[in-house]
């Protein structure tokens, strides 16, 4: 819940998602309600097909739910144009998708401020460039500023992801298995980072997994099977180590 | 950084495919090129050669058929009867309405002759003329030595036959039996003249028992010169009313020249169209393969924030810059081609002009092929939902 008024900061209310393909109707997601509060740390586990990525892309207003409502601060989004929701996700959401490489023809700068070349930054005292700088030094890349993509490890890459997924200040991070392919210490280094963003910065983050290590690291784990929910467990052991 | 700037970085990332693209485009544009230019210096000739020429309107007997432009009345039995000259005057100042404006008529008898020169008969074109009035007409016209003829019995040999025949001042020349002392070698004009013999007007009609006929007229006259409408209806005035004869303007008579030129240019431009088409089909083929193969890249652009407008704003840029490219490496390379296919094959001799309105024509082909062809790709993958870009395999 969101401390200050009680209204939980996204809210999914009976939520069902179907698909039309040739083969018939697939229901990937049925009746699933959740609510998350500004700051909290949420994974998504469950075998493949089980509806992760069809829950992150609604939470994250990417895709529409075949039935049910989604709120954001108290306000339904799920009904608004695809122009409104274009203002609305620059605002809100940040996204880092597993097959999203960086743009090869910019650097881990550029990449990192590629969200600028479409939208003016909103409230903000310090140079844009300065900041990227300092986000890409936080994230341990300070010395691949000016590196091109091509020139960085896999750990690196999904890096920059965050880096350009925390530039915009969003109020929520949405990441679609953003720990596979990669190894054990870049793992724990993103999910470690998603805990500090979470706690520090009040960050909502949602991410999707297959890794019981790095989902026990979150404060909640949302177990999904055949698109509806098994349980939605508090974890108490934070950092619960593997 | 700027939308366009990621359009030109984009471009520079692939540079097969733009280099590809490039070349479709380059192709049409650089043939179009050639043949607009072409066409311009065919006209450009053409003037050239009419204002060499030096008159505004010519009169020939009617149905003869010439290749060169001062060979009119010239190797034909056809003449026309000098009755007709003051008609022809006549119709000319009606025309002009401005009898301050003078009317400068020059006539030529011509006649294909063996001359005698020394103990030689040479085959020759004597050309019988008024050497006041046609110095009236072309001040240009000088001698490289010797005076114009002040006597019946007098004549000026062209540049090249003097020279070929070494023919020299005062000399003899026998014209139908008759004696003529040369008093002047003309200069040479790159012309039919080069080759002639002119002698006085009368003194050749009567040595050929044509006296009363001639075989061209030519009018000179500023007014006709400056209104092309008004030498038209001067053309047609003299067509329509005096019979078995032909005026025409010497403009025409090039343009009657090149009538087979202009028709092979025609089929050319079908060819140019063959190949904007091509062009364009290939250029859609390209983008398209290039355009499925960024889907993902797409759908990240989509999840930073890029609207849809934004994101053809960056596709359209890249296409269209590879087109303002295409446009602009494909004119100078007409430019080339021009100059190659006049050197060696048209030989019009005019040279090879920038023309402003050509480069702005082979720009606006080029951007318009490659909008043509990117439009459709482009606007239909900026459509692509978020969701879909990540998770279909698309594989251009």
């Amino acid at each position: 819940m969101d401390k200050s008024n009680g209204t939980p900061f996204l809210e999914l209310r009976d939520v069902n998602k179907t698909f039309n393909l040739s083969s018939g109707e697939v229901t990937a997601l049925e009746h699933v309600s959740l609510t998350i509060s500004k700051g909290e740390l949420v994974a998504l586990v469950g075998p493949s097909g089980s509806g992760k990525t069809t829950l992150l892309n609604i939470i994250g207003s990417l895709d529409r739910p075949s039935r049910g409502e989604v709120l954001l601060e108290g306000v339904r989004i799920d009904g608004l144009s695809e122009e409104d929701l274009v203002h609305f996700r620059r605002e809100k959401f940040s996204f880092i998708f597993q097959d999203a490489k960086p743009l090869r023809m910019l650097n881990v700068l550029e990449n990192t401020l590629l969200p600028f070349n479409f939208f003016k930054p909103k409230n903000r005292n310090g140079n844009i460039k300065d900041e990227g700088i300092e986000v890409i030094k936080s994230l341990g890349l300070g010395h691949r500023i000016y590196h091109m993509p091509s020139q960085l490890s896999g750990g690196e890459i999904q890096r920059v992801a965050i880096a350009r997924a925390l530039i915009t200040h969003p109020a929520m991070i949405l990441a679609d298995e953003p720990t596979a392919n990669l190894d054990r210490g870049n793992r724990l280094f993103v999910i470690d980072t998603f805990r500090k963003l979470s706690k520090e910065k009040g960050i909502a983050i949602v991410f999707s997994t297959h890794d019981l290590e790095i989902a026990n690291r979150a404060d909640r784990i949302v177990h999904l099977k055949d698109g509806v929910f098994l349980k939605d467990e508090p974890i108490t052991c934070t950092p619960c180590s593997g | 950084m700027e939308l366009i700037v990621l359009a030109i970085k984009d471009i520079f990332r692939r540079k097969g495919k733009s280099l590809y693209l490039l070349i479709a485009i380059v192709i049409p544009v650089a043939i179009l090129s050639t043949i607009l230019l072409t066409f311009d210096n065919a006209d450009s000739s053409l003037s050239t050669l009419a204002s060499k020429f030096g008159f505004t309107l010519i009169v020939q007997p009617k149905n003869v058929r010439v290749d060169k432009i001062s060979q009119i009345g010239v190797n034909t039995q056809e003449y026309i009867p000098e009755v007709v000259i003051a008609d022809i005057q006549k119709i000319v100042q009606d025309t002009i309405r401005n009898p301050k404006d003078k009317v400068i008529t020059v006539v030529r008898f011509y006649h294909e002759e063996d001359i005698l020169i020394g103990k030689a008969k040479i085959s020759s074109v004597v050309a019988g003329i008024d050497f006041k009035t046609e110095l009236e007409a072309k001040p240009s016209w000088k001698l490289t030595g010797g005076g114009w003829p002040k006597s019946d019995r007098e004549a000026v040999l062209g540049g090249t036959y003097a020279s070929s025949r070494k023919v020299s001042l005062h000399d003899t020349v026998t014209i139908g039996g008759s004696e003529f002392r040369v008093t002047g070698i003309l200069q040479n004009y790159n012309s039919s003249e080069d080759y002639m013999v002119f002698a006085p007007f009368t003194e050749v009609q009567k040595l050929f028992n044509k006296a009363g006929f001639v075989s061209v007229i030519n009018i000179q006259n500023v007014s006709l010169d400056k209104d092309k409408g008004l030498l038209q209806t001067a053309v047609n005035n003299i067509n329509k009313n005096i019979p078995n004869i032909m005026a025409l303007s010497p403009q025409q008579f090039s343009t009657m020249k090149y009538t087979l030129l202009k028709k092979s240019l025609k089929f050319l431009m079908a060819i140019v169209v063959a190949t904007i088409a091509v062009s364009i089909f290939s250029i859609f083929n390209i983008v398209t393969s290039v355009l499925y193969s960024r889907v993902k890249e797409i759908g990240l652009l989509k999840s930073v924030g890029a609207s849809r407008s934004q994101l053809l704003t960056i596709f359209l840029s890249e296409y269209l810059t590879i087109g303002l490219l295409g446009g602009m490496i494909g004119y100078p390379l007409g430019l080339i081609m021009t100059y190659l296919l006049d050197s060696f094959l048209l030989k019009l001799g005019a040279g090879v002009n920038v023309n402003i309105l050509y480069v702005l024509v082979a720009l606006l082909v080029g951007v318009f092929c490659s909008f043509i062809a990117s439009f459709y790709p482009t606007y239909r993958l900026s459509k692509i939902k978020i969701t879909e870009s990540f998770r279909t395999q698309w594989e251009g």
